[in-house]
C-alpha cells in the first residue's frame, strides 16, 4: 500500500490546524500511521483512494473531518490553447494520452516533493507499476507548443532527465537507471513512445524518463502534464489527482485540445442516492439533512431532494466511488463507526457442522483414544518426499505448481504418509516411542478428498500393532473390511496389507521399508497405516 | 519417622540382639547377602536407628613376576651372585637376567664398571625392597618400589561395621511387626477379606512414575474447534469445499478487476488446469465491464472470460461463500467456513504459503452494517477478546468495510481480522437481494496471540515434545 510522507509545516499551512490535531484525527479518515518523525509523520492510505496520496489531498479531506471547510471544492477550467497531436501509430504501443496545463505554481521544495511523492504513488496504485499509467510533468516555460505524442524510432536521442549527455532511446533502456528499471514496458516494440514539441525539442519518452529539458524546479511558474497509459479511465484518475492537488495549493488549471478534444474538465459527477437505502445499510436513523451534512463533511456537494432523496456531487479525484454504498460508506466514517449501537439481529438461525468435518473430527477423537498425537503438516510438497523416497509410482493425478516457490513445494500432497515420516525425521532427536497421526485434505486433479495416515516409531514397533489399531479404527468408523496382501514398495513384503472395502483398495499398513527408513534418516522400525477416507464418505452417505 | 520396610524391620531385630557386628556376620543371621545387608544399614542409619561405620583397609600381595623372585632372589641379586669380585661386561651379558640387573646392580652401588670390568664394591647387603618380597604386607617400606617395579600391588578392602543406635534400641523395645511384606493382592486375598492382616507394602508416594503422554489432537485444531463450535452455537451452518478453485470463483465472482494485483502470478499458485464458467458467468462480466444491474459503473474494459477459468490454489475462501450463496439465495443465511488457504509466500516466522483462514457471512431481510459490528464483538468476545474496536478499512470486495481491533493485555490494540458487507457487483449477479455481512481473520494470528505463538512453522512442522508438553485444556478462565 502506498506509504505518504506528510510535512507538518506544509500539512499545518494547507489545512490551518496543528501537528497534534493532525495526528490524533487522520487514523479515522482511513489510514494507519506508519511513523511520526521530527518534521513529517509517513502514512499508509487505502490503494482506493489516490486523493489521499498527496498532502494537498489530505488537506482536503482533513479539513471536511475537522470541520473546518465542508462541500465540494470548485476546480475551474479554462482553455488554454495549447494542443497536442496523438500519432496513429501509437495505437498497439500506448494509445491513451492525458493532458493539462497547471499555471501559477508556486513550488516550494515541500510541494516539490509531495508532487513527487503523489506521482510515484499513483504510478503504484493506479499506474500498475506504470504499465497503465505514466505520468511526466514539465516546465511549460522550456519548450513550444503544439505539441506531438509520436512513435518514435528507437534511434532518437537527447538528453534525459538527471544526465549531461544525449542518449538515444535504446541506450536510455539499457544504461539510465529509470531504462533500466521499466525496459520491459515497452522493449517488444519496433518504435517507442516519445512526446515532443513544435520545434522537435523532446519533452519525455514515456512512460521510462522525462528530457533534462523540461525539468521541474522551485523556479518553475507554468507546469505541462502528460499521462500516457494503456486505459483510458485510469489515465484520467491520474490527471485529475495531480490537477486538483495543485489547484488546492493555489494553482489555475487550464485545459489541453488533444486531436481537437479538451481536457481535462474536472467536472464532478452527479449521482441521485436514497437516504433510506442507506440508512438500512447502516442500520443507523439518519434524516436527508443529516445525510447531507455527513456528505459535505467527505467533501462531496451534497443536496436534499425529499425525506429519501440525496444528490450528491462526487469530486473528479474520487475515483473509488463506482456505486451508490461507495458513497454510503464515507457517511459511515463521518458519522464515526465508534457511534453505531452495536447489535444481533434477531431472526433465528440453527447451527450445523459439516459431515466432512464431523467425519475428520471422528476419527480424530479415535485415534487420539489409541495414543496417537495429531500432527497438522503442509499440504504442498514435493515429489521426492511424496514418492521417491517412499519408493512409489507417482499418481497420475498429481497437482504440480506452475511456478513454485521453493523446491520444497512443488506439488499438492496425494498422500499423507510420507509428510508423517518427514514429521518424524524433523522429531528424530525426541524420545521414542512416537505414535502421530495426520487427517486432512489431499487433491488428485482438481478433487480434494480427505486421508488419513497414522505411523508408529520405536524399537518394537511391528505389522501387528498397526494391524491392531487399524482394525479398530475401521470398527469404530463402522466400515467393514477385508485384508489383502499389498504390493505397496513402501513397505516390507510379506509384512504389508491392502485394506479392502467394497472389494476397492481403501488404505494400506504393515511395516515401513528400512530403506524408506534410511531415506528418511531415521533408524528405528516403523509401522504406518493410510487411509483414503472416501469410503468412509461413501458408507455415511455424505 | 518413616515407615520401617520389611527388611529394615529384620535387621534391626538381628542387631538389637547382636549390638554390633560385620555386614557377613548379620547376612548369616538374615539369609541374605553382605551387599544387601549394608544396603539396609544405609537405610536405618539414615533414619538414625543404626550406624554403618566404614573402613579402609590397603593390603599387598606379589604379582606372579614377584612371586618367582621371591623364591629365586630379584634379577640383581641373582645376577651378583653368579660372579666372584669381577668380570668383563661381556662375559655377564651371558646371563640370561643382566640386562635387568646391570642397571639395578649399579644403582644400588654394589658394583662399578670401568673400562668393560664390573667390579663388587663390597658386600651388597639385603635392601628394604628384599625384605618387603619376602612378607609385602607386613615389610611395608620396601613396598613402593617392588609396585612400581610390578612385582607387588595394592588391594584396597571396604569393611562395614553395623550397630544400634539408643534410638534403635528403643525403637526395637517398643515392639516390631515382622509379619513378611506383600507387594501384590490377589484375587483370593481380595475375595477373602485376608488382605486385611497382610503387611502391604508402603511405597514412596512422592516418587513420580516414568511419564506417560497420551493421545491429543494438535493444540492448533483444538483452538480452531473452539472457533468452530463458537459459530455453531451463534446458529452458523459450516462450509466446506475444495482446494482448487478457477479464477472466477477466487477473482472475477468478488469483483476483483483482471488486471488486480493480487491476482498476478506472483502472489497466487496458479495451475495447469481450466474449470468451465459456471451458469449466468455473464452477469459477472456485466458488472466488472459496466456495473449490470447495480449502480455501480464497473471496472470498464473487457473481461475476459479465458482469464476467468484458469484454476488457482484458493486465495481465501471467500469464493466458497459465493457459491454457498448462489446455492442459497434465500435469507436468513449464517455461513462460516475455517479451511486453508494458499499464497505465494516464503516461508519464515511469521509467513507460510498455506494457512487458515476463517470466514463468516450472514444474509437477511434486515441486517446492517451495526448488526456486522454486532456480530463482531459477540465472536471475538466468545474467542476471548472482550474489548472489540473498529476503524475504517479497504477490502477489495466490502463496501462499507471496517477493521476490528482487540484489546490484548500486554499488546494493547491489536488489528484481528477484515470484514464488511459484500459489494452488490458481488451478490447482484447471483440473485441475493439482501446485504451480505462478512468477516474473516487469520487463525494463525489467533493462535499467536493466544498461545503465545511466536513461529508459525511450529503449527505444520511441528516438534513432538511442544504437542507432549501444551496442555489439552488452556485458558482455565474461559
Amino acid at each position: 500500500m502506498p506509504i505518504i510522507k506528510l510535512p507538518y509545516k506544509y500539512l499545518e499551512t494547507l489545512t490551518g490546524t496543528d501537528r497534534d490535531t493532525i495526528i490524533d484525527r487522520v487514523p479515522m479518515i482511513g489510514a494507519d500511521i506508519e511513523r511520526i518523525e521530527e518534521d513529517h509523520i509517513d502514512v499508509e492510505f487505502f490503494p482506493d483512494r489516490p486523493d489521499l496520496f498527496s498532502t494537498e489531498g489530505v488537506a482536503r479531506a482533513m479539513q471536511g473531518f475537522l470541520g473546518l471547510k465542508s462541500g465540494i471544492n470548485e476546480y475551474p477550467v479554462t482553455p488554454s490553447g495549447i494542443s497536442f497531436r496523438v500519432d496513429p501509430g501509437l495505437a498497439e504501443i500506448r494509445p491513451f494520452l492525458g493532458s493539462a496545463v497547471i499555471r501559477n505554481v508556486s513550488l516550494t521544495e515541500e510541494a516539490i516533493e509531495s508532487l513527487m511523492g503523489l506521482q510515484e504513488a499513483l504510478h503504484w496504485a493506479v499506474g500498475r507499476g506504470r504499465g497503465k499509467v505514466a505520468i511526466g510533468v514539465h516546465d511549460l516555460d522550456t519548450v513550444t507548443p503544439p505539441f506531438y505524442y509520436q512513435a518514435a524510432p528507437r534511434d532518437r536521442a537527447f538528453v534525459p532527465l538527471d544526465f549531461e549527455e544525449e542518449m538515444n532511446l535504446e541506450e536510455i533502456l539499457e544504461r539510465h537507471p529509470k531504462g533500466m528499471d521499466y525496459a520491459h514496458l515497452v522493449r517488444d516494440y519496433a518504435q517507442f513512445p516519445l512526446i515532443t514539441d513544435a520545434k522537435d525539442n523532446v519533452l519525455s519518452f514515456p512512460p521510462i524518463i522525462n528530457g533534462e529539458l523540461t525539468k521541474v524546479t522551485t523556479a518553475t511558474r507554468n507546469i505541462l502534464l502528460d499521462c500516457t497509459g494503456t486505459d483510458m479511465k485510469a489515465v484520467m484518475t491520474a490527471v485529475n489527482n495531480i490537477c486538483t492537488a495543485l489547484a488546492d495549493a493555489g494553482a489555475t488549471i487550464e485545459s489541453v485540445e488533444i486531436d481537437g478534444t479538451p481536457m481535462p474538465s474536472l467536472a464532478p459527477s452527479i449521482r441521485t442516492v436514497s437516504v433510506d437505502e442507506c440508512r438500512r445499510l447502516l442500520g443507523i436513523p439518519l434524516t436527508a439533512d443529516e445525510m447531507v451534512a455527513h456528505l459535505q463533511t467527505m467533501r462531496f456537494g451534497a443536496v436534499a431532494e425529499s425525506e429519501d432523496v440525496v444528490t450528491v456531487t462526487v469530486p473528479c479525484y474520487r475515483s473509488d466511488i463506482m456505486h451508490d454504498w461507495d458513497i454510503f460508506e464515507d457517511v459511515a466514517i463521518s458519522y464515526g463507526f465508534e457511534n453505531f449501537d452495536a447489535a444481533l439481529p434477531e431472526s433465528f438461525t440453527t447451527g450445523k457442522p459439516h459431515p466432512v468435518m464431523v467425519m475428520m473430527d471422528g476419527v480424530r477423537e479415535i485415534l487420539a483414544g489409541l495414543g496417537f498425537l495429531e500432527m497438522m503438516p503442509f499440504t504442498l510438497t514435493n515429489e521426492r518426499v511424496l514418492y521417491t523416497a517412499m519408493q512409489r509410482e507417482p499418481n497420475p493425478g498429481l497437482l504440480r505448481l506452475q511456478r513454485p516457490i521453493s523446491e520444497e513445494q512443488t506439488v499438492m500432497r496425494t498422500d499423507i504418509l510420507p509428510m508423517l515420516v518427514e514429521t518424524l525425521q524433523i522429531n528424530h532427536h525426541r524420545e521414542l516411542p512416537q505414535r502421530l497421526f495426520a487427517i486432512g485434505d489431499c487433491v488428485e486433479g482438481t478433487e480434494t478428498f480427505q486421508k488419513v495416515a497414522a505411523v508408529s516409531i520405536h524399537t518394537e514397533a511391528d505389522f501387528s500393532e498397526i494391524y491392531a489399531c487399524t482394525d479398530a479404527l475401521m470398527r469404530e468408523m463402522q466400515i467393514a473390511y477385508e485384508i489383502e496382501e499389498s504390493e505397496d514398495p513402501a513397505f516390507i513384503p510379506g509384512r504389508r496389507a491392502d485394506i479392502i472395502v467394497d472389494g476397492k483398495k481403501a488404505g494400506v499398513f504393515g511395516e515401513i521399508n528400512p530403506d524408506v527408513i534410511r531415506a528418511f534418516e531415521l533408524d528405528a522400525p516403523i509401522c504406518a497405516m493410510e487411509i483414503d477416507l472416501r469410503c468412509v464418505q461413501a458408507r455415511l452417505c455424505l | 519417622m518413616a515407615e520401617l520396610t520389611y527388611n529394615e524391620k529384620r535387621l534391626m531385630v538381628v542387631l538389637n540382639t547382636i549390638k554390633e557386628a560385620t555386614p557377613e556376620v548379620i547376612a548369616g543371621e538374615l539369609n541374605t547377602t553382605a551387599a544387601a545387608v549394608v544396603q539396609f544399614a544405609h537405610l536405618c542409619a539414615d533414619k538414625g536407628i543404626a550406624s554403618l561405620d566404614r573402613t579402609i583397609t590397603v593390603s599387598y600381595s606379589l604379582t606372579t613376576e614377584g612371586e618367582q623372585y621371591a623364591t629365586l632372589g630379584l634379577p640383581e641379586r641373582q645376577v651378583y651372585a653368579s660372579f666372584q669380585n669381577e668380570i668383563s661386561m661381556k662375559e655377564m651379558q651371558a646371563h640370561p637376567l643382566s640386562r635387568i640387573a646391570i642397571g639395578w646392580m649399579k644403582k644400588k652401588g654394589w658394583v662399578t664398571i670401568e673400562k668393560g670390568l664390573v667390579k663388587k664394591t663390597g658386600d651388597a647387603p639385603e635392601g628394604a625392597d628384599e625384605v618387603a618380597l619376602r612378607d609385602p604386607d607386613t615389610n611395608r617400606e620396601g613396598i613402593p618400589e617392588l609396585v612400581k617395579r610390578g612385582l607387588a600391588e595394592e588391594t584396597e578392602t571396604t569393611t562395614y561395621r553395623v550397630a544400634i543406635t539408643e534410638t534403635g534400641k528403643a525403637l526395637v523395645e517398643a515392639g516390631i511387626d515382622l509379619r513378611e511384606e506383600v507387594g501384590t493382592l490377589t484375587r483370593e486375598q481380595i475375595l477373602s477379606g485376608d488382605w486385611k492382616d497382610l503387611n502391604l507394602r508402603r511405597y514412596s508416594v512422592d516418587k513420580l512414575p516414568k511419564r506417560i503422554i497420551p493421545g491429543k489432537v494438535h493444540p492448533y485444531q483444538r483452538l480452531i474447534n473452539e472457533m468452530r463450535n463458537v459459530l455453531l452455537e451463534m446458529g452458523f451452518i459450516e462450509i466446506y469445499g475444495d482446494v482448487v478453485q478457477s479464477s472466477f470463483w477466487n477473482f472475477d465472482a468478488l469483483f476483483q478487476p483482471q488486471d488486480h494485483p493480487a491476482r498476478e502470478m506472483q502472489d497466487t499458485f496458479y495451475l495447469d488446469s481450466t474449470t468451465p464458467l459456471p451458469e449466468n458467468w455473464e452477469r459477472v462480466r456485466d458488472v466488472h465491464e459496466h456495473g449490470g444491474t447495480t449502480s455501480s459503473v464497473g471496472w470498464g474494459g473487457t473481461w475476459v472470460p479465458a482469464k476467468a477459468q484458469t484454476n488457482v490454489l484458493r486465495t481465501h475462501t471467500t469464493g466458497l461463500s459465493i457459491q454457498y450463496l448462489k446455492d442459497h439465495p434465500d435469507e436468513p443465511v449464517k455461513a462460516f467456513c475455517i479451511g486453508r488457504v494458499y499464497r505465494r509466500e516464503a516461508i519464515d516466522p511469521t509467513h507460510t504459503p498455506e494457512f487458515e483462514q476463517l470466514e463468516g457471512i450472514v444474509m437477511d431481510k434486515d441486517v446492517s452494517f451495526r448488526h456486522l459490528m454486532g456480530f463482531l464483538k459477540e465472536f471475538y468476545g466468545r474467542m476471548g477478546f472482550e474489548n472489540v474496536r473498529f476503524r475504517p478499512a479497504y477490502f477489495p470486495y466490502t463496501e462499507p468495510s471496517v477493521e476490528p481491533e482487540v484489546y490484548v493485555d500486554g499488546l494493547g490494540w491489536v488489528e484481528l481480522g477484515g470484514a464488511g458487507i459484500f459489494r452488490e457487483e458481488v451478490t447482484d449477479p447471483w440473485g441475493v437481494k439482501y446485504p451480505v455481512l462478512a468477516w474473516g481473520l487469520g487463525v494463525s494470528r489467533v493462535a499467536m496471540l493466544k498461545m503465545g505463538l511466536r513461529d508459525l512453522r511450529q503449527l505444520y512442522r511441528s516438534d513432538v515434545d511442544w504437542i507432549r508438553d501444551t496442555p489439552m485444556m488452556q485458558g482455565g478462565k474461559d
